[in-house]
């Protein structure tokens, strides 16, 4: 370790250079670092569900679907006709934007003695003005299924116009276009924008704002805590800049690799700030606190001791990130898991590199009296309030302590059993956020917006496909939530229908291809059935969000598929809720997974490290008991499980196993050397025990901020996380402690007996 | 001052004057357009239709073509199987019937909406109309280039799907050679290029390749058998031939 020490020093011009050069080039990269808010493309691609939502998607046109809601008293005035006329110019002519449908001109097919009549609902150029037409266009619409609650509320109060993007667009761009040329039309009624194009754009504003809102106030937080812990320049701006620069690369490394930045890698800077600056602190503690005339020996002799246990804190946090790379369901959380951990790697090379380089580089030795003078202090604020009254209590009451957190656990474990889920991509919004808002104007007034799709394989033109999505679409509609249905064979009835043969599937082949002669080409035929029509959906929307009821629904209809499905018309489900009840299979299964590596890795580091298992098992102890409040809390208080706080527990072990290993190391050197197990837990509790507490106020403080995010499963990660940095950082001066002496305790008794 | 108004209205005049010069000639080459789309009594031919998906993959209809004058016509399609024997009969003032052989009836059909694509094909029922352009829009002359004059036709309806096409006219024989339309946003949609070739007296729009630009989905009509002024009687175009 001397060695290393003495050639950083000796190449400190060099390091500096290359971290300099390195922080250049990666920090210019960041210029074209992107935002992914796009949800669907971050489904996996071995969940056939998926899988399959994500095809269907981009075959019928269906994930880029975007609508406008006009919302007022009624949709049945001519004024509110002109509006939606207005709005369906306006789009179709935007650039991006493939089809329109809306009241004045989604296709309607109408019989009559004379024959058939195929065209629009509407006659977009005569617009009914009178009372009486506007009657009979109201009676229209609500006669028939295609319109009634999916085009107009079936209150009466809402219309929506739908619209679908060109292949390849920005849909972000497009959907920023059409919200500013809607704006400017100056409609005197509320509008609702709703859809994934405007979902994402909302994203993307929201990741931006988080960023540009909450890293400032991250970094002025952590700072004034580094000033109040360390009250000098070097101790505020070393920490920052390691945690700065860790950023930077990060950043920049993404970029290199072509990745983006989602909403929730979007908190890993945040995380860095918090976290790598831990390991800058626990290095320039340590060359505060070692004394030597020399000031370059005491930064060689600084270094020899600290590389390893700050390499095994950087070790175990990387380990509580890696760990999601294996569970996690959601594209976005691995990447997260990934690039978090890298840069938990560029943070601790640069404390055990730069950090020295740049001190012996820039001559910020500090002066030898003064770190003397510092040392005696005893005392101070921490030591008479805090660390003196601990270090009784552990002495006197090392039961009773024990009972009390024994006590906690037994509630939280009670709590665990009340946790609940949370898949539902709205409720990450807080309330009042259009996206939000709208989704909850769909919800009550058209049957929802999570789509759901049943594809059918096989020649769509036969009878027997037809009759199959028919008897699909009643079946789908027995079920509670599921209000509505469209697809092909419903054209196709409707077209038999106006041949005076009946609203049902021709038995014969040769009338259904006559029939879809008029339906081809029509603007909603590439969102119904394939080109080669060899592929048809039916497409649905679900009315619930309860996971229960997603559940039920994916079990009610692989039912359905199992017994219908054949080689002549495959039948396949996916949807929202398909890929809604396996997120929801897979928080369990993610928080387990990621949990039970990030355990078995950290006690295996721990007790290899101490080379002892049974002080690994007590160094987990705390942590454990954390995270077992952890999940208590989340039940008591009705925080769900979703995707990011499905990440707090992994995050917690990794960050808050530091704080027992300081603890278990410097108490087993001080009762090595003097055999004195009082003396040992006091000297532990009040130099150790002091740099976990200037740390877990930081690193809380830290994830704290993000309860001003402007996502709530960000909101709640960063209130977890930091209630488990407290209660690991209490857990390791308290409960450990009183482990340890009980543990010792006992073990002098028994060698005292023998050797009587 | 005096002398300044007049300047003016002096140049005002001689502006006003080069207009109606320009619109004279502009409204001169499109009839002479239409004189030679439209002029033959009646006209008989086969009619390949290839719809070509944003992959290039291709798609074929086919159809036997009989019309009359410019407001009645049958078009029998006789390809593919699935298709074959649909006919459907145009009659004046957008009376429309067609004609289900899987039923064996015939039903009178209005299409509301001009800027419908007519049976899967780029062409709108708008496009597929044929009326008199001079009737339909007004033309202004914009440049005389090379072989073609370049016409900008505004639609007289306010019904148009289009905001204006721009119509390249042949200048010796005044035939189309390509037409560009432009949507509401004035935007161009779609692009037509004409190939014509004489067929006896008259000139023959053998091949007419529309292009969407929006879908990237194109069309190609390839005329072909084409025979003119057979005497063909009004009776060819009736509900009851229309089901033979």
């Amino acid at each position: 370790m001397n060695k290393l020490s003495n050639s950083i020093i000796k190449l400190k011009w060099p390091i500096v250079i290359v971290v300099t050069l390195l922080t250049a080039f990666l920090g210019y990269q960041i210029k074209d670092l992107k935002i992914d808010s796009d949800i669907i493309s971050s489904l996996p691609d071995d969940d056939p569900a998926a899988l399959l939502y994500k095809n269907i998607g981009k075959e019928f046109g269906g994930n880029d679907m975007g609508m406008i809601i006009i919302e007022t008293d009624d949709v049945f005035q001519e004024d509110v006709i002109g509006y939606v006329k207005q709005i369906t110019d306006t789009l179709r002519i935007t650039e991006g934007v493939s089809t329109v449908t809306s009241l004045t001109n989604v296709l309607d097919i109408k019989g009559s003695d004379w024959g058939i009549e195929i065209g629009t609902l509407l006659d977009e150029y005569d617009l009914p003005d009178s009372r009486d037409e506007l009657i009979s266009l109201k009676e229209r619409v609500f006669s028939k299924d295609m319109y009634k609650g999916t085009l107009v509320s079936e209150d009466g109060t809402s219309t929506l116009i739908m619209f679908t993007l060109l292949d390849g667009v920005d849909k972000q761009v497009v959907a920023r276009n059409i919200k500013s040329k809607i704006s400017e039309l100056d409609i005197p009624e509320k509008l609702y924008f709703g859809g994934l194009p405007f979902m994402m754009n909302d994203i993307a504003d929201l990741i931006i704002s988080d960023i540009v809102r909450l890293i400032p106030i991250t970094f002025f937080l952590i700072a004034l805590i580094l000033f109040l812990a360390f009250k000098t320049t070097r101790g505020v701006v070393l920490p920052m800049l390691t945690a700065a620069l860790s950023v930077i690369w990060v950043l920049g490394t993404m970029v290199l690799f072509g990745f983006e930045l989602s909403m929730i890698s979007n908190i890993t800077p945040i995380i860095l700030l918090a976290v790598g600056s831990a390991y800058t602190i626990h290095v320039l503690n340590r060359i505060n606190a070692t004394i030597d005339t020399d000031r370059k020996q005491a930064l060689i002799k600084a270094m020899a001791y600290i590389t390893i246990p700050v390499i095994l804190a950087a070790l175990t946090t990387m380990i509580g990130f890696v760990s999601f790379v294996f569970g996690a369901y959601l594209e976005i959380i691995r990447d997260f898991g990934v690039f978090t951990a890298l840069g938990v790697i560029y943070a601790l090379l640069l404390s055990i590199f730069f950090v020295p380089a740049i001190i012996s580089a820039l001559s910020m030795y500090r002066n030898a009296k003064k770190v003397k003078r510092e040392n005696k202090k005893k005392h101070t604020f921490l030591n008479d309030t805090i660390l003196f009254p601990l270090n009784n209590l552990l002495h006197k009451h090392p039961k009773h302590t024990l009972s009390v957190w024994g006590l906690i656990m037994l509630l939280s474990i009670g709590g665990i059993f009340l946790i609940e889920r949370e898949v539902n991509m709205a409720e990450y919004f807080k309330k009042g956020n259009p996206t939000r808002v709208t989704e909850d104007i769909m919800q009550e007034k058209f049957g929802g917006s999570q789509p759901v799709f049943v594809v059918f394989e096989g020649d769509i033109q036969s009878p027997y496909v037809l009759k199959m999505m028919i008897k699909t679409e009643n079946y789908m509609k027995e079920f509670s939530a599921i209000d509505r249905t469209q697809s092909i064979a419903d054209l196709v009835e409707e077209m038999n229908d106006v041949m005076e043969e009946g609203k049902r599937i021709p038995d014969e082949k040769n009338k259904i291809e006559n029939l879809w002669f008029l339906l081809d080409g029509q603007d909603i035929m590439p969102q119904l059935v394939s080109d080669d029509l060899d592929r048809a959906i039916i497409q649905s929307k679900f009315a619930s969000t309860d996971s229960k009821v997603l559940n039920d629904f994916v079990v009610y209809m692989d039912d359905f598929v199992e017994k219908n499905s054949t080689e002549e018309c495959k039948i396949e489900v996916t949807g929202m809720p398909s890929v809604y009840s396996q997120l929801d299979k897979s928080l369990i299964n993610s928080q387990m997974s990621s949990l039970i590596i990030a355990i078995i890795m950290v006690l295996l580091i721990v007790g290899l490290m101490m080379r002892s298992l049974i002080k690994g098992v007590f160094a987990a102890i705390p942590i454990i008991a954390t995270i077992s409040i952890l999940f208590g809390f989340m039940g008591i208080t009705g925080i769900p499980l979703d995707i990011a706080t499905v990440l707090v527990a992994s995050v917690a072990l990794g960050i808050g196993i530091d704080y027992s290993i300081h603890i278990i190391t410097h108490f087993n050197h001080v009762y090595k050397e003097t055999g004195d197990l009082d003396k040992a837990m006091e000297e532990t509790i009040m130099v150790s025990g002091k740099a976990i507490v200037i740390n877990v106020l930081s690193v809380a403080a830290g994830f704290l901020v993000l309860v001003f995010s402007e996502m709530v499963p960000l909101q709640n990660f960063g209130l977890l996380v930091a209630m488990s940095m407290i209660g690991s950082g209490l857990g390791a001066l308290t409960l450990l402690p009183v482990i340890l002496i009980l543990y010792y305790r006992r073990i002098e008794k028994s060698n005292f007996n023998t050797h009587k | 001052m005096k002398n300044l108004k007049l300047i003016i209205v002096s140049i005002l005049l001689l502006m006003g004057g080069m207009l109606n010069v320009n619109a004279q000639d502009a409204n001169d080459i499109l009839k002479k357009m239409d004189d030679v789309m439209y002029s033959p009594k009646d006209m008989t031919g086969k009619t390949k239709i290839v719809l070509i998906d944003k992959n290039d993959k291709e798609k074929t209809r086919e159809a036997n073509i009989i019309q009359k004058g410019n407001d009645k016509r049958i078009f029998r399609f006789t390809k593919p199987a699935s298709q074959a024997g649909i006919a459907f009969l145009s009659l004046p003032d957008d009376v429309m019937y067609l004609y289900m052989p899987a039923f064996g009836k015939e039903r009178r059909i209005s299409s509301s909406v001009k800027s419908q694509n007519f049976a899967g094909t780029d062409f709108s029922y708008d496009d597929m109309e044929s009326k008199l352009y001079s009737e339909k829009y007004t033309p202004k002359l914009l440049e005389s280039e090379g072989d073609v004059y370049v016409l900008e036709l505004t639609p007289l309806s306010q019904k148009s799907s289009y905001s204006k096409l721009i119509v390249k006219i042949h200048k010796t024989n005044y035939y189309p050679t390509l037409m560009e339309y432009y949507d509401r946003g004035n935007k161009k949609i779609k692009i037509a290029v004409y190939n014509f070739i004489k067929v006896g007296s008259y000139w023959n729009a053998e091949e007419i390749f529309m292009t969407d630009l929006k879908k990237n989905h194109k069309t190609k009509m390839i005329m072909s058998d084409v025979k003119y002024d057979q005497g063909l009687s009004d009776d060819e175009f009736t509900v009851r031939k229309l089901k033979q």
